[in-house]
């Protein structure tokens, strides 16, 4: 929309959207510890702002914690809760977002339902919500979320970024999550931590062809070399996708010691496979050179 | 609306509204009454939490997690990030620091020890490498259930964590430094060769490992001969012994270097040897605390030191284990050999060996051996490293000629093999060249080090 009234509008939010950030940058400074902010200002996206004065942050700086306590104090946090409980989804995606920015550990309890969300928006905020504020709470609340609705991206996602060390590493290890296994795989290869190299080993010699596939991929993310006899082996597995997976694991690894067996996969009935292989070489060769 | 007793310090509690939150407030799973006071045990016996508030101990109880890590697993690596507590409610973990060309034990960790506060109070990476040396059950407290506990407090224990984190990081960063002095110093990289089965050629190995050395550094490789009670490499290379690494025992600090480097043995074609023992009797007084005395004094003088440990594992060749960069385990294929080839890897990665710096060997004995190569890796539960093949009765010839077979024979199997080994340890072990790699180190140790 062009004309005097919607661009008068964009420049009235614009001057609120300041002034907000003015006044939110000042209770994280610690020059106030009063303020007249409120989360329902008219065409500002107080989330966005919050966000963008805390990102960077950690949950333990003064900064967030000034703001958090300015939220506790004037009771702008149950505010946040009802609309964290709101039916309508654009408060309620807002709410998730600024609970996120704010590192909010306590809100965890609240915005695991909405992981469930029939709305994807509503379930993505969520999720996004949990993977900033972390911890052990948060990383079971996206765990149950995904044994409840499947492999999503954005809920492994979240998982790899809010899990505590050891966390992946032992829900893997836990016989109770069987169905949750391969998001957790797909979890630790993301954090490329070597700590789950381990227990991706295990489930590549002993899981189910998903988390076989899912684990050697991960093992190549992580830089697993310890793990390359057994990415080998795989290659001359029966399931194409087991062997595009390890081919793509060795050349990630540039595995040098696998060329031979890389070189055979050229000629692999499946087309992928031969892909894979091709481009796993390449990468080992531009390896060697470097 | 959220629990009243997570609230930050500076908040002033309206009962209004805390009475509202408690309606509202979630059920949070509560850990049973043992369980808590096992918590609460464990977290009572660290340092860091000596000043703590018994209220503020239980709510730490509440949120920690409980963690089983099986024997040999890394449960923190050096240089990741990390955001968790680690207290050790049961078992034993290892931390090393992690150098190329070095693995230094800085700390054996027991029941109450705790580890990663530099990762999860101060946001710094790991600065060390932690291995489960036996199963153990860990208590883990992530940072968000610290800070979540701590922002409610005004006692000054936050503060107090970090001061004290602090100052284990200094400390843990000074024992880094120390830890790639060797490297720095260009000491000797200490091999150990372990055979556990007697029979399947650890000592020509060794032998022949130190004449391959010592073809790329003439005079710069020493083969220490602890394989008791009969340490017979000085006479299978032909060389006569006149005194050995027992007789040091009584030599006062002073002129221990000189004796000791004294009773080396220099053979023509470049390799040393140091016998252990030249009677059966002599080797009880090669003690841990000699053992280690002299090792301090041949790494600056050498650049590898093979040591020959036998089969026989003494309180000597354990402490020797502590010092060995490179452990080298040497198996041949009978059922025998290979089931105590198992469980001497299950040793290794109970002392906390990492899979990089063991290498496994396997020796051909004869034509046809019993046990496929296939069937040795299955029961070792990892790959054989490097493979000699059948070298017929060469090693047995080159014995009774006081020869060493990879200086003399380049084309035997022996030799092939060795020479693989020698490849791989140097490859592992590289030096930093003197003029370009390292002040890269220096300047990466330097900057390791705390501002």
């Amino acid at each position: 929309m062009k004309g005097p009234v919607p661009a008068f509008r964009r420049y009235q939010v614009g001057v609120r959207t300041a002034k907000m950030r003015r006044r939110l940058q000042d209770l994280a400074s610690g020059k106030v510890t009063e303020s007249q902010v409120t989360l329902e200002e008219s065409g500002v996206d107080v989330a966005g702002v919050i966000d963008e004065v805390t990102r960077g942050l950690r949950a333990d700086s003064m900064p967030v914690q000034r703001l958090v306590t300015w939220f506790w104090n004037s009771g702008a946090i149950d505010h946040l809760a009802d609309r964290l409980e709101s039916r309508s989804i654009p408060v309620r995606i807002a709410a998730a977002h600024t609970v996120g920015a704010l590192h909010l550990y306590e809100a965890v309890w609240y915005l695991e339902p909405l992981l469930a969300s029939r709305d994807r928006h509503v379930s993505d905020a969520s999720a996004r919500a949990l993977g900033r504020i972390g911890g052990t709470h948060s990383a079971t609340a996206l765990m149950r979320g995904i044994q409840r609705r499947g492999t999503n991206r954005r809920l492994v996602a979240e998982l790899a970024r809010s899990a505590p060390d050891q966390f992946i590493e032992s829900a893997i290890s836990e016989a109770a999550k069987p169905g949750v296994r391969p998001a957790l795989a797909l979890a630790a290869g993301l954090r490329r931590r070597r700590t789950a190299t381990s227990q991706l080993i295990r489930l590549v010699q002993r899981g189910s062809m998903r988390e076989r596939v899912i684990s050697c991929r991960a093992l190549g993310w992580i830089g697993a070399t310890i793990a390359i006899p057994l990415l080998i082996e795989a290659l001359n597995d029966r399931n194409w996708k087991l062997r595009m997976s390890a081919t793509k694991a060795l050349g990630a690894l540039r595995a040098r010691e696998s060329v031979q067996e890389l070189r055979q996969l050229m000629i692999d009935r499946n087309p992928r496979v031969r892909r894979a292989a091709q481009q796993a070489l390449l990468r080992i060769e531009a390896g060697r050179g470097a | 609306m959220m629990r009243a007793d997570l609230r930050p310090s500076l908040v002033q509690t309206d009962p209004r509204r805390a009475e509202r939150t408690a309606a509202r407030k979630p059920v949070a799973p509560r850990p049973a009454f043992h369980d808590m006071a096992s918590r609460v045990g464990t977290l009572e016996r660290a340092p860091v939490f000596y000043t703590f508030a018994e209220g503020a101990l239980r709510a730490l109880a509440r949120r920690v997690r409980r963690v089983r890590v099986a024997v040999g697993e890394l449960v923190v690596a050096q240089g990741e990030p990390g955001d968790t507590l680690f207290f050790i409610e049961r078992g034993r973990c290892r931390m090393v620091v992690e150098k190329p060309a070095s693995l230094v034990t800085v700390a054996v960790l027991t029941e109450g020890d705790f580890f990663g506060e530099g990762a999860a109070i101060l946001g710094k990476p790991q600065q060390a490498s932690v291995y489960a040396q036996t199963e153990c059950y860990l208590l883990a407290l992530d940072r968000q259930s610290l800070t979540a506990v701590m922002t409610g407090r005004e006692d000054g224990s936050m503060h107090e964590l970090r001061w004290f984190a602090e100052q284990r990081f200094n400390l843990f960063a000074d024992t880094t430094v120390q830890a790639t002095w060797g490297q720095l110093l260009q000491e000797a990289t200490v091999v150990g060769v372990y055979s556990p089965k007697g029979g399947a050629g650890g000592t020509c190995i060794s032998m022949n490992l130190v004449g391959s050395l010592s073809r790329r550094y003439p005079g710069e490789v020493l083969l220490l001969d602890l394989d008791f009670p009969y340490s017979h490499s000085a006479l299978l290379a032909g060389l006569i012994p006149s005194s050995c690494l027992a007789r040091m025992d009584q030599v006062p600090q002073e002129s221990f270097e000189e004796v000791l480097l004294s009773a080396v043995l220099y053979d023509s074609a470049g390799p040393m040897i140091l016998p252990g023992a030249l009677q059966p009797e002599e080797a009880d007084a090669v003690t841990p605390e000699l053992v280690t005395r002299a090792i301090a004094v041949l790494r600056k003088t050498f650049r590898y030191i093979v040591v020959d440990l036998g089969v026989t594992i003494t309180d000597a060749t354990l402490a020797l284990f502590d010092l060995t960069q490179h452990v080298v385990l040497v198996t041949a294929p009978e059922l025998s050999a290979v089931k105590s080839a198992a469980d001497a890897i299950d040793i290794f990665k109970q002392l906390g060996t990492p899979d990089d710096r063991l290498t496994v060997v396997l020796n051909h004995r004869s034509i046809k051996p019993a046990v496929t190569k296939s069937a040795v890796e299955r029961s070792l539960k990892r790959p054989v490293d490097i493979e000699i093949e059948f070298d017929g009765t060469r090693p047995e010839q080159a014995a009774v000629d006081g020869a060493i077979l990879s200086l003399t024979n380049p084309k035997s199997e022996m030799t092939r093999g060795v020479e693989a080994l020698a490849a791989q340890l140097d490859r592992i072990h590289a030096r930093p060249k003197a003029g370009k790699d390292l002040p890269a180190l220096v300047g990466a140790v330097k900057a390791e080090q705390p501002e």
